[in-house]
């Protein structure tokens, strides 16, 4: 027997096989025993004939190549592109079932010419399933190779002028079957054997035939376009036709590559770049947000597209701003209801813009960012401010924004008892809060609001000013959380801690004492308020200086190793002035009692400044400046003193002017002179005196100095060594959220450290600095 | 009319000077009486809570009021937080050396 099959020959099998083979090319029916009798042929001719497999292979290859020459002529048969596509594409398909089908009862010829010996169908069928599918079946390949060596290379060039003509078609808006297309692009796909890359043969030919076609197509339209429709609809277009192409491609190329987009946005965008640019500035002015979200979108799939709009909308909106600001100098300089109202307006305007062209885009949001800082900053504003207003011009630093002291005003507005918090609700006024902090955010000197606030505060909490002491709470917390400095925020909050203090403390006085309805007192940390600020000496009024022991007996018994100190120019009251005309209650500051006491003993009397000075014993400035309150106060018609001879500023006032009580004082109402009522004197309270006002500008600027310092050493102290430019940006995030220090500044405070040892720069590099213990 | 004095507030102004007081909002401020206002100790003012203080206790507002002054028989004076922890190492003032006992403290 085994000699028998040993003489086997692959001539004997191979007639039975072959029609079995040509049967399942044609795909014509085989059956059950057929499909058997080849697998068990194929094993038999690759087992007993050594040169079985090789001639096996040779037939088979010779078969395939006969049944693809006939597709071949079947498929040229046509000469019309269309028809000549579907024979193609129809042909194909059934090549490629059949080429799934085949290869199977093959698997043992391929094992033996891999030169596997094959020597069981257990292992056989092991091997194949570890190989998997990832290998390509030999006569698969077969199949797969000699269909593109005959058929594919004479008439690809066919094909693929055929396809592309069908997708020009199409650009052109002719309908047409787009399964040609498809089922041309699978025949590229399928064909590669390689296993390497798949897609090679696809890539080669028919994506980049499809890539040719597109861009010659639009360099020709895309221009055409343009000249014809204006920039405005070239926009629209170039829109438009990238989606389709996206689309297109989706339906047309395989997956994962994105060149003919690219190709596309080269063409369409890349190439007319500049037109499309120079459209920016137009559109942004005029707020075209459906067309700059156009634009962006175009811009956004080229590089450095979107940056000159960045360039833009950054400078647009600093110059609109800036000229908004100029063009309203006068109205906001005086208002900071106005002022901040106007900067928000602009904040809106352009936030608005960013949104709704921009979908909010980070970058966009940055240059927004950028403008609006800029706006803030600025000091022409400020610098008209300058020439008017002596007190801040007096500053030795470079002029700065006003910006934050009209915020602080603003704060004090809404959270004060005024015409505009009770114009508003609690939840108006909250969004208004929130504005500020906003704005703030952009700010650069952040301390000087911060003082501002401090001091606002401070009057609202002494005059018991608040409109709502919960929403002051909330601001602090606020403050917080936009990153104010812990400390800042620390000493507001602790402010607030303490005048709670000295409330119980006034009602456990209040209790303690019967005779006294009259006086309320606050006395509070010094610590906490008044560091540093000076104090105003008085000769307070008998029926004041009375309440003065008592008080200090009662605090005495309260607390031990403390020491008291009055702020007369702090506190306030309100006394009842009676004249031949009426009674009237005036809300008055401790210093006005003072002065107006004075004449308690003598009413009718013209008294002489010099002698208002010894009465008070106020100091100069204090008593001219109380005394051109109660002179010349802006909401009265008729005022509470008369003074002679007249002059127009306190300066001016000379020893021997003379000032008497007008007895005809009374309160106009609707231009009738009223009997009864209250005013209120004080204006702004005074925190400090004159002269330390100025020292409250100096500070802010030493309290600079010393935070640069620390920041610097701070930085050192960690890096051990660092260069100039690292240093300098360091330092700015440190005390960005205080201010902005000046290149000046810190160059003047790292020659003051090197100056004094606690650093040195590097004697190789002198822009590289060194810490020193 | 104007010529003679009215009827109603004669009476009154006998009694009632021109300018009478009716509220009056004193406002004073406190400290510790001390020589020196920074302690010695923790280098933070003494009207400020001790540093050990401001970093445990940034949320108990009422905590502050506890980081008193304590004053020795010398004079000197410190936080009383600072001071305790000090003369568990070395029982002297560390300005003056001497002996410390506690003379008096803030309330």
């Amino acid at each position: 027997m085994l000699k028998e099959r040993g003489q086997l020959k692959f001539e004997d099998k191979w007639p039975a096989m072959r029609l079995i083979v040509l049967k399942l090319l044609r795909q014509e029916s085989v059956s059950p025993a057929e499909w058997q009798d080849l697998f068990y042929d194929v094993h038999l001719v690759c087992l007993w004939d050594e040169k079985g497999p090789s001639k096996l292979k040779e037939h088979l290859q010779e078969d395939i190549v006969q049944f693809i020459k006939q597709a071949q002529a079947r498929v040229l048969s046509h000469r019309e592109e269309q028809a000549l596509l579907k024979a193609y594409i129809a042909e194909w398909r059934k090549f490629f079932t059949q080429c799934n089908y085949l290869p199977t009862p093959f698997r043992q010829l391929e094992s033996s010419l891999q030169g596997k010996p094959a020597t069981g169908t257990a292992n056989l069928q092991t091997s194949n399933n570890k190989k998997g599918q990832s290998e390509e079946s030999i006569v698969r390949k077969l199949m797969l190779d000699s269909w593109n060596e005959s058929i594919f290379n004479d008439i690809k060039h066919r094909l693929q002028e055929s396809a592309m003509k069908l997708v020009h078609a199409e650009r052109n808006g002719e309908a047409f079957d787009s399964q040609l297309v498809i089922g041309v692009r699978e025949s590229y796909v399928n064909l590669c054997s390689s296993i390497d890359d798949k897609m090679q043969i696809y890539r080669e030919n028919f994506e980049a035939a499809y890539i040719q076609s597109t861009e010659m197509f639009y360099k020709l339209k895309g221009p055409e376009q343009l000249a014809a429709n204006g920039v405005q609809a070239y926009m629209r277009y170039a829109d438009n036709k990238l989606r389709e192409e996206e689309a297109r491609a989706q339906k047309y190329l395989e997956a994962g590559s994105n060149a003919v987009i690219q190709c596309c946005v080269k063409v369409l965008v890349g190439n007319t770049l500049p037109i499309l640019l120079a459209e920016c500035a137009p559109l942004i002015k005029a707020g075209e947000t459906d067309r700059l979200q156009l634009m962006f979108r175009l811009l956004e799939r080229v590089p450095e597209g979107v940056q000159p709009m960045l360039t833009e909308l950054e400078s647009h909106i600093t110059q609109a701003g800036l000229a908004d600001m100029v063009a309203a100098a006068d109205i906001i300089t005086q208002d900071s209801e106005k002022y901040v109202e106007r900067l928000l307006e602009l904040f809106r305007k352009f936030s608005m813009l960013v949104h709704d062209a921009f979908n909010d885009d980070p970058r966009f949001l940055t240059a927004r960012d950028k403008a609006f800082k800029a706006v803030v900053n600025d000091t022409t504003v400020f610098k008209l401010e300058l020439n008017t207003n002596k007190s801040i011009g007096a500053k030795s630093v470079a002029p700065e924004s006003k910006c934050p002291e009209l915020l602080a005003n603003y704060c004090d507005m809404l959270l004060r008892r005024t015409p505009l918090s009770k114009r508003l609700t609690s939840e108006e006024i909250e969004l208004r809060l929130r504005d500020v902090l906003l704005v703030l955010k952009y700010v650069s000197n952040k301390d000087v609001f911060m003082r501002y606030h401090k001091a606002h505060l401070t009057r609202r909490l002494i005059l018991d000013a608040s409109a709502d002491s919960e929403k002051e709470e909330d601001m602090v917390e606020w403050l917080r959380e936009v990153g104010m400095p812990a400390d800042y925020v620390n000493k507001l909050a602790r402010m607030f801690q303490d005048i709670k203090v000295s409330e119980d403390l006034n009602s456990q006085f209040r209790v303690s004492t019967t005779r006294h309805d009259a006086i309320n007192i606050k006395i509070l940390n010094a610590g906490a308020w008044a560091r540093g600020s000076e104090r105003v000496s008085v000769s307070l009024p008998v029926e004041l200086e009375d309440y003065i022991p008592e008080v200090e007996e009662f605090y005495k018994k309260k607390h031990s190793g403390r020491k008291l100190q009055w702020y007369h120019h702090m506190s306030n009251g309100t006394i009842t002035f009676a004249n031949e005309v009426g009674r009237f209650d005036l809300d008055v500051t401790t210093f006005q009692m003072a002065v107006l006491f004075a004449w308690n003993q003598r009413p009718n009397e013209k008294v002489s400044y010099e002698n208002l000075r010894l009465a008070t014993e106020l100091p100069d400035s204090e008593l001219r400046r109380t005394l051109w309150s109660l002179v010349a106060f802006p909401k009265l018609k008729r005022q509470l003193l008369v003074y002679s001879p007249s002059v127009t500023i306190p300066k001016d006032f000379t020893e021997h002017t003379l000032f008497w009580i007008n007895q005809e004082f009374c309160l106009i109402k609707n231009s009738r002179p009223q009997k009864r009522g209250k005013i209120n004197l004080i204006g702004r309270l005074q925190l400090s005196t004159e002269r330390s006002q100025l020292e409250d500008n100096h500070s802010i600027v030493q309290l600079r100095i010393l935070r640069t310092q620390e920041a610097i050493i701070k930085i050192l102290k960690m890096r051990k060594r660092i260069t100039n430019a690292a240093l300098q940006v360091e330092l700015v995030d440190i005390l960005k959220n205080m201010f902005l220090p000046s290149k000046k500044m810190i160059k003047e405070q790292l020659e003051w450290l090197i100056e004094h040892k606690y650093m040195k720069r590097d004697d190789d590099d002198i822009n590289t600095f060194i810490y020193m213990a | 009319m104007s010529e003679e004095p009215e009827p109603m507030d004669t009476d009154n102004q006998k009694s009632e000077k021109m300018f009478t007081l009716k509220k009056w909002n004193a406002v004073a401020m406190w400290s510790w009486d001390v020589e020196c206002d920074t302690c010695a100790i923790c280098r933070v003012q003494v009207m400020d809570a001790c540093l050990r203080c401001q970093a445990e206790s940034k949320k108990d507002y009422y905590g502050k009021q506890d980081c008193v002054v304590v004053w020795g028989e010398c004079n000197h004076s410190f936080h009383y937080c600072c001071m305790s922890l000090w003369v568990k190492q070395n029982n002297r003032c560390p300005l003056c050396q001497q002996e410390w006992s506690i003379q008096r403290m803030g309330k």
